[in-house]
């Protein structure tokens, strides 16, 4: 092969590389034409062998020419194949198209009963106070839950109307407790004075289900006993609990109440956090929702358990769940608590 | 208590509006829960005089036909009953008008024939009583034409007070104004009393005597004779009824609103049926038998106390008088009990006869012992002005007179209780307000002069509360008291949300069911043994439950039925065991132990986009699996199906060491059947304390792996009946010296996997601490893997 013939032949490939390649429909087709126009067999690659045989100045322009088109070969190659790999990634991600109103795939979320997540929620603020939770027994006897709260023997409350009796022969004072309270006794019997505790759990009634009765219910119970501990105390406390739990605009209102256990006794409402104290339906048009019955501790509870109620006072709080959770999520009522339905439950995934 | 507005200004004219005067008693402690307005709507209802009254002439129905005069003319009207006659004044509803009971105005129309100009009116449609079987005849001196809703305080409105227990002076309209008084500073007086008596002493008209003075500490007695029994004043019966009583006769009308107003339930016998005529206050005899008004015929013991003649019973002392002596339309000459009864007599036989009447309510929550005689004296006094009747002379007085209480208190612990500086002279004011006798007797000492009606005050605490109240609650300031320790939650507390949270994390929603369990339910899981309850109200609260399995499968049954078609639910509760009765009465024989319940049952995935399969024992197993890792515990087995409970080949009982901690799997479908359950459901109960004693809290970090595994997927051919955990244990164990993690990506069986075996199918992660492995190394592993599998009767599937 000549000189001139050599540069001929190679603008000819060229022309046919860059035909080649702009005619590639895929990637493995360009492959395939960079192997017939450049590969080690191609016409290209004989021109180059053939080099060697060249007179000196043949050789250098031939070998010029030769770099130069194997560049724009390889310009023309590098361009065709990035066209080439954008199309394809636009087929594939064309395939991949899906119909974005199929419903996503579910995750299988759990929840807590809303009476779960509102009990820990007051927990958590009474903990955060420096209270210390405890807890006991669901069937009680006669003395912790009534006896030992100043509640007379002919307390109507004592009845088999109002309390569920457990029947165990030999033992006639065994019930199922009718308040958390039961736990204060419990608690000052075991611990000297100061006691700062909170005792979270269920009470029974004789109640038949409807929509504001269960004759299962829940409660949280506070009670506080110190030296010099008042009446502001206790206000101060349930203040800081109403703030905690229903936001910092919730105001409260103090009014007297009568508990066997506490002397002052009082109740504590919010303002309602339906309408903000303008009167709804949720609290009957008055603008405020009851929260919880509270008092001092009467001096005979201190004394029934061998404080000296001289030395010591203390305050006393029991506050239903049920009341709190069913105004808080607008739950109309409490038989739905109970009806394992899920479609109420999983209105509850949030608060979990 | 209901409290008509116009009675209470009667005796404390205060001027405030009523939503004002509603929120007062509110802050005292006198819950205003409603106001009501029983009147609401009565309007252009007239006095009219009848001129005319005749039969319908045309009617099927008896109708009469009446003309009226307003004093502007006179009108028709047709009439369903004929009790007025000419000359009686009536209400007459003219076209226009509004009553209490219907919802449209009054008009113009025809009544077979005959045109009826609005209506006269029945004591009902004026909300006067409920009395339809008449018209309303008004008294004959009403002004024609008089507005009849203004002239006999049809225009009232009713406060709903809720009386908390320890204030049945509150159950009075006297009692609640005197709280209005104090909390207003507005006047304060009981109704005046003034009685004309005739020289007959009422003392020889009859005689009293007293048995039991523990019982019955005071009867007065007052007679009042000649009187003509008839309907009590209109005003009278409207405010009778808006209390909720039902207007009866001018002379029984009289005591129950004397017991409205003073607080003093009043009792009248017909002098005529008494023998003797005279009261023997005494127990009853065993046995002794009692027609009591609302005609039930009564089995009375000796803890009941009785108000007898001199012959026989005719009244449960304090609770209700008897048929017998009963004040009847014929009655002329009247004996009226005023009595103080012991307040627990009244409620032990009010209870015992499942008898609450409006006078053994009060009687058991304390009535004033100084009351009786001016409530004696003025209902004698309204039976005279309502019937003539003519009042004898003097009071029929036996027993002895209340002496009043005298309570300390000290304003340095007024102080203290309050968290207020107090001194005496603020105590005495606040006594001063409620018109209760306060006196400094020491510096250090205000005594309080306790009067009847305050049967609630005691002890100093009950007189701070006094304090307080009269100085507004809503006024006591707030302090939070620096508490001296941490706050926290007791072990099993805190471990128990740490399970339910667990459980949420694993996709499991929580339920809650009651605490009780039938027989049936009781059936369900097999046990005999539980704790009874005493006073179920149904067969469903027979027992208190020993699972929590019954509450969760009646849970997955509702939602089925309710066509919700994926359910996966857990319950935390008390489950309760009955123990040997101790000679230490301190020991509750019922033990208790909280457990953990898991159901599910229904669709795992609906079809899309994954394939549609049931929840099943590996979802169960799941989440069981995620409750133990989060809680910490590894070495935990499954162990022999747990009973008839649960399907044989898929549940399993659960270990920790030699510790049973539960039972899980799916539900025997013959038990599923019977429960109206079919498909497959998941069911699992476990210990908490077991939990407990053997969780984990600490974590701690572990070093990430510097070098990257070598994955090798091995299926193996094992017989049938070798377990997945004994292949993954031998997987594991094959190759000390490398980290090997396995885990289980199918099971299979079925060609071409031979008869009587099983294809298993685990990912195999290898990994050296120190280098990343090579191919040889990997091929060595797998070696040493089939080798120990090979043990196992199982051999690596070629391919």
């Amino acid at each position: 092969m000549d000189a001139a013939e050599a540069l001929r032949t190679l603008d000819a490939e060229l022309e046919r590389g860059r035909q080649l390649f702009a005619g590639a429909a895929s990637l493995d087709e360009l492959e395939r034409a960079q192997t017939s126009v450049m590969g080690r067999k191609s016409t290209f690659g004989e021109v180059q062998r053939s080099l060697g045989g060249l007179p000196e100045d043949d050789r250098r322009e031939v070998g010029r020419r030769a770099n130069e088109v194997r560049a724009e070969l390889q310009a023309a190659l590098d361009a065709r194949r990035e066209q080439l790999q954008a199309t394809e990634r636009t087929t594939r991600l064309e395939r991949d198209r899906v119909d974005v109103t199929l419903p996503g795939r579910p995750p299988r979320p759990g929840s807590l009963h809303p009476l779960t997540a509102s009990e820990r929620e007051i927990v958590e603020v009474f903990t955060r106070l420096g209270y210390r939770v405890v807890e006991g027994p669901e069937v009680e006897t006669d003395w912790y839950n009534f006896t030992a709260l100043n509640i007379p023997e002919d307390h109507p409350a004592r009845g088999e109307k109002d309390t569920i009796y457990v029947d165990v022969p030999g033992r006639s004072d065994l019930l199922l407790r009718t308040e958390t309270s039961a736990m204060q006794i419990r608690t000052m019997e075991r611990e000297d004075p100061p006691v700062y505790v909170i005792a979270p759990g269920r009470v029974f009634r004789q109640d038949t289900p409807d929509p504001t009765h269960m004759p299962v219910f829940h409660q949280v119970e506070g009670l506080a006993v110190d030296e010099g501990l008042s009446m502001t105390d206790l206000r101060g406390t349930l203040a800081e609990f109403a703030k905690a739990m229903f936001g910092g605009q919730a105001r409260t209102r103090f009014t007297p109440d009568y508990f066997p256990f506490v002397e002052p006794g009082g109740q504590l409402e919010v303002t309602c956090f339906v309408c903000g104290g303008s009167g709804c339906r949720t609290c009957k048009e008055s603008g405020w929702i009851e929260l919880l019955g509270c008092g001092m501790v009467h001096p005979n509870v201190l004394a029934n358990v061998g404080y000296d109620p001289e030395r010591y006072t203390g305050f006393a709080f029991g506050l239903g769940i049920e009341r709190v959770a069913l105004a808080r999520y607008g739950i109309p009522d409490m038989r739905l608590l109970y009806s394992g339905d899920v479609r109420f439950l999983e209105q509850f995934t949030e608060v979990s | 208590m209901r409290v008509v507005l116009g009675w209470l200004r009667e005796m404390c004219p205060v001027d405030l509006e009523v939503d004002d005067l509603a929120h007062v008693l509110t802050m005292q402690g006198a819950n205003v829960e409603a106001v009501l307005r029983p009147w609401a709507g009565l309007s252009g209802v007239v006095a009219a005089r009848v001129i005319e009254v005749r039969d319908h002439p045309s009617s099927n129905k008896p109708l009469w036909i009446a003309q009226v005069d307003d004093g502007d003319g006179t009108h028709q009207v047709v009439a369903g009953v004929g009790n007025f006659h000419e000359g009686d004044v009536v209400p007459w509803a003219r076209p226009g008008a509004r009553v209490p009971v219907l919802d449209v105005e009054l008009g113009r129309k025809n009544m077979a024939g005959e045109t009826s100009n609005g209506m006269l009116c029945s004591p009902r449609e004026l909300a006067v009583s409920a009395d339809h079987g008449a018209i309303l005849v008004l008294p004959p001196g009403t002004p024609v034409g008089a507005d009849v809703a203004e002239a006999f305080g049809l225009d009232d409105v009713v406060f709903d007070i809720e009386v908390k227990p320890n204030r049945p002076d509150l159950m009075s309209v006297a009692g609640v104004a005197r709280e209005v008084a104090a909390a207003t500073g507005a006047p304060f007086a009981l109704p005046e009393v003034a009685l004309e008596e005739s020289v007959d002493e009422a003392a020889d008209a009859a005689t009293v005597e007293i048995r039991d003075e523990e019982r019955c500490p005071r009867y007065l007695g007052k007679v009042i004779r000649g009187v003509a029994v008839g309907p009590s004043p209109v005003m009278v019966q409207a405010r009778l009824t808006a209390a909720g009583m039902r207007p009866l006769s001018n002379v029984v009308d009289a005591t129950n609103y004397v017991m409205l107003e003073l607080g003093q339930p009043l009792h009248g016998f017909d002098m005529a049926r008494l023998a003797g005529p005279g009261i023997v206050v005494r127990p009853a005899e065993d046995g002794e038998r009692m027609l009591t008004l609302d005609d039930t015929l009564r089995t009375l013991s000796p803890e009941d106390l009785v108000i007898a003649d001199l012959e026989h019973g005719v009244g449960i002392a304090g609770v209700m008088g008897s048929a017998d002596a009963e004040v009847s339309d014929t009655t002329t000459d009247v004996l009226l009990e005023s009595a103080t009864f012991q307040r627990r007599s009244i409620l032990r036989t009010a209870r015992r006869l499942g008898l609450r009447t409006e006078a053994s309510m009060r009687f058991e929550r304390g009535v004033d012992p100084e009351g009786p005689g001016r409530a004696a004296d003025r209902a004698a006094q309204l039976i005279a002005a309502w019937s003539g009747g003519q009042v004898l002379a003097g009071t029929i007085d036996v027993g002895h007179e209340h002496v009043r209480r005298h309570v300390a208190v000290r304003p340095a612990r007024a102080s203290l209780l309050l968290g207020e500086e107090l001194t005496a002279r603020d105590v005495r004011e606040a006594f001063g307000r409620l018109r209760i006798e306060a006196e400094e007797h020491a510096e250090d000492e205000v005594v309080v002069e306790v009067p009847g009606y305050r049967v609630d005050l005691e002890i100093e605490a009950d007189c701070i509360e006094e304090v307080a109240r009269v100085r507004g609650y809503d006024n006591i300031a707030s302090t939070v008291p620096p508490v001296r320790q941490s706050g926290g939650l007791q072990p099993s507390y805190a471990f128990r949300m740490r399970v339910r949270e667990a459980l949420v994390r694993a996709g499991l929603r929580e339920t809650l069911s009651l605490s009780f369990a039938s027989a049936d339910d009781l059936a369900v899981t097999d046990d005999h043994d539980a704790v009874r309850v005493a006073n179920p109200l149904t067969a469903d609260d027979a027992f208190l439950r020993t699972s929590l399995l019954p509450g969760l499968l009646h849970a997955l049954r509702h939602n089925l039925h309710q066509g919700v078609r994926s359910v996966a639910v857990f319950d935390v509760g008390r489950t309760f065991f009955p123990r040997e009765v101790s000679d230490d009465p301190s020991v509750i024989p019922v033990e208790e132990h909280d457990r953990i319940g898991i159901a599910m049952t229904g669709v795992a995935s609906s079809g899309w986009p994954d394939p549609a399969r049931q929840l099943d024992f590996f979802d169960l197993k799941g989440a069981v699996e995620a409750l133990m890792a989060s809680l910490g515990i590894e070495g935990w087995q499954v162990g022999p199906p747990p009973g008839p409970l649960f399907h044989p080949g898929r549940s399993a009982s659960v270990t920790i060491g030699e510790e049973l901690v539960g039972e899980f799997g799916e539900l025997h479908p013959a038990v599923g059947e019977r429960l109206d359950l079919t498909g497959r459901v998941g069911i699992a109960e476990l210990e908490m304390a077991v939990l407990a004693r053997h969780a984990t809290g600490e974590v701690a970090y572990a070093e990430l792996p510097r070098f990257p595994p070598v994955r090798r997927d091995l299926a193996f051919v094992l017989p049938a009946g070798v377990h997945a955990a004994a292949v993954h244990e031998a997987i594991v164990g094959a190759v000390a010296d490398l980290g090997v993690e396995a885990s289980l990506f199918d099971v299979h069986s079925g060609p071409p996997i031979p008869e009587g075996h099983t294809g298993l199918a685990f990912g195999v992660d290898l990994r050296a601490p120190d280098r990343t492995l090579t191919d040889d190394d990997a091929a060595w592993a797998v070696a040493a893997i089939q080798a120990k599998v090979a043990e196992l009767g199982g051999r690596l599937r070629a391919g």
